[in-house]
């Protein structure tokens, strides 16, 4: 019967602690996934482009007006001036490359941005962020990124590096922010091959925002309405709707205290078993045996 | 060239013992890792220092120098606490910096404090282990006695592992890209905090570990069970981007410079491949999100 009822507390001792180390269960809330599929799954969406009350995207070659994600209105897609022909036009507010040259148009003639670099004849994904005035990320025709600092001083950004001894780098496919709207510094460099690339402070620091998305996107875009990126891949559109970039929990008061305590009392009791467990392994073999 | 210099273990010594205490200390630490991830609270949350880590290794150690019966376990619990401590010291350092000096130091001058802190926390250990320690646990730390022969081991271990990280793909490991930009603002600081890095990572594992298991077991056992810790310690920074090849990767480069430790009789070429990976790191790895 005694023995009985240290069993039941020894049971009981796990359950405690994990009581304690999980806290009030309402301290944290799971986040939306960073990415979440729209549709178009199987299908290459090769451009993508918000259009009013829908989204017009191209598929196989076809444009297609998709509802927005979360809307059950039949979708209406308004045709943007630029057509559905790629996420990011070759120009931003204020700025646009002309021959290979970063220009900033004014009221008079557009003159070529002092120490901006040539970044060839083909290049023709720039971006500047509302978030960030003077902050301008642009893709040469070799895929290097270059990003002009808000003092107007020009720079290499980013070098995407070969996917293997075989294959080269991964295309640089798109370049999206919100550029009219300051709802989030953050500039989306879409590859053919490394998912989506993200900077926050205008092109110092780079992370990888993928989770869940296929490696393989070419075609990205903001909306600022909804408060998104839309994201064509080789395997359907996918939609990230804006949220903070994940980082440790930061626990509220109370949660913090029990959890705390919950993963002391954890490593208290972890290190007595391996203190036991320790006696018994440096028993010496004659003790073992008057003992046995 | 085998230039171990460490006697083989004589016939009839106790390798069970210091195995033991080494596979019950990283029990424990592994538990009080990832336990408290069972009742989904994240520790990083509650203890960003993995203060708990310190103090299981602490209790563990210290228990092991005053208490007799674990005599001969006592070098292996000390060579653990020389993991733990000094990483709990390292990474508790730039917040208690910028607490005391207000923000006066950047974020690269914070850990390359750190990095200082903890080297300087591994030879103090280190120092403890060959004052206190009886003779025949003392290791050998291979620090003296560099030739000619183990610098060129040096340089060409350094473009042999630049060669591997190239060839394999990028995708698992991360290596996608080089931000130019921040590598320009970092390197001058956290270049010298890499290689101080990478020596106190040397010294624990290649140096004071395996210096002290090879004085029971033999050269490929003592070998085996430092670089299986060596990879598992790397679990405790797999809730930081696509960290998931770390493990098996950490596991054969331990397993790789503890054989070229012991076959050049110097740790001065695995501090210098180590070194090169630490930099590599920095310059080639695009970190992802928290935790995914």
């Amino acid at each position: 019967m005694g023995s009985e009822r240290w069993r039941r507390a020894l049971a009981a001792v796990p359950l405690a602690l994990g009581l304690l180390a999980a806290g009030p269960a309402a301290a944290t809330a799971a986040a939306e996934p960073w990415w979440v599929p729209v549709g178009l799954r199987g299908e290459a969406v090769s451009a993508v482009v918000p259009a009013g009350h829908g989204l017009l995207a191209t598929a196989g070659g076809r444009p297609r007006c998709l509802p927005l994600p979360g809307s059950s209105a039949p979708p209406v897609c308004e045709r943007p001036a630029g057509g559905a022909g790629g996420a990011t036009p070759g120009g931003a507010p204020g700025w646009a490359l002309r021959g290979g040259h970063v220009v900033r148009l004014g009221a008079g003639a557009a003159v070529v941005d002092p120490g901006s670099p040539d970044l060839g004849a083909s290049a023709r994904l720039l971006v500047t962020t509302a978030a960030l005035p003077g902050v301008v990320v642009a893709v040469a025709a070799d895929g290097t990124v270059w990003r002009r600092s808000p003092a107007g001083g020009w720079g290499r950004s980013l070098l995407l590096l070969p996917r293997s001894l075989l294959a080269g780098p991964p295309a640089v496919t798109g370049l999206a922010a919100f550029e009219t709207s300051p709802v989030t510094s953050a500039v989306y460099l879409a590859t053919d091959g490394y998912a989506v690339l993200i900077t926050t402070d205008g092109g110092d620091d780079w992370v990888r925002a993928a989770p869940g998305l296929p490696v393989g996107v070419l075609a990205i875009a903001t909306d600022a309405a909804s408060r998104a990126v839309y994201a064509g891949t080789r395997d359907g559109l996918w939609v990230h709707r804006l949220q903070r970039i994940p980082g440790p929990p930061a626990y509220r008061h109370p949660a913090l205290l029990a959890r705390w305590l919950g993963i002391a009392a954890l490593a208290g009791l972890t290190t007595l078993v391996a203190l036991a467990a320790l006696a018994w392994a440096a028993r010496s073999p004659a003790a073992s045996s008057r003992s046995g | 060239m085998d230039g171990s210099g460490v006697p083989s273990p004589p016939h009839g010594a106790s390798w069970r013992r210091p195995l033991l205490a080494l596979v019950i200390a990283a029990a424990a630490l592994a538990v009080v890792l990832l336990g408290p991830r069972l009742f989904d609270t994240d520790p990083v949350g509650v203890d960003p220092f993995d203060l708990r880590l310190a103090g299981v290794a602490l209790v563990l150690a210290g228990v092991a120098m005053v208490w007799g019966r674990l005599a001969e376990m006592r070098a292996v619990l000390l060579a653990v606490a020389s993991v733990v401590l000094p990483y709990c010291a390292w990474s508790a350092t730039p917040p208690m910096l910028a607490r005391v000096a207000g923000g006066r130091l950047s974020f690269d001058a914070e850990v390359l404090v750190s990095d200082v802190v903890y080297l300087a926390g591994t030879l103090a250990i280190i120092a403890v282990a060959l004052r206190w320690l009886p003779e025949r646990w003392r290791p050998r730390l291979r620090l003296l006695g560099a030739r000619p022969a183990v610098l060129a081991v040096a340089v060409l271990g350094v473009a042999a592992v630049v060669t591997i990280a190239l060839a394999l793909p990028a995708e698992p490991l991360g290596r996608l890209g080089i931000p130019v930009a921040a590598l320009r603002r970092d390197l001058p600081l956290l270049g010298p905090a890499y290689v101080l890095q990478a020596a106190a990572q040397e010294l624990q594992f290649r140096g004071l570990l395996l210096g002290v298991l090879e004085r029971t077991m033999r050269p490929a056992a003592a070998n085996a069970a430092q670089a299986l810790l060596f990879g598992l310690a790397h679990v405790a920074v797999l809730y930081e981007g696509p960290a998931s090849a770390l493990v098996p990767i950490t596991l054969v480069l331990g397993l790789v410079l503890g054989a070229l430790t012991r076959w050049t009789g110097s740790l001065w070429p695995a501090i210098a491949i180590h070194s090169a990976l630490e930099i590599g790191i920095a310059v080639a790895i695009i970190p992802g999100l928290y935790g995914q």
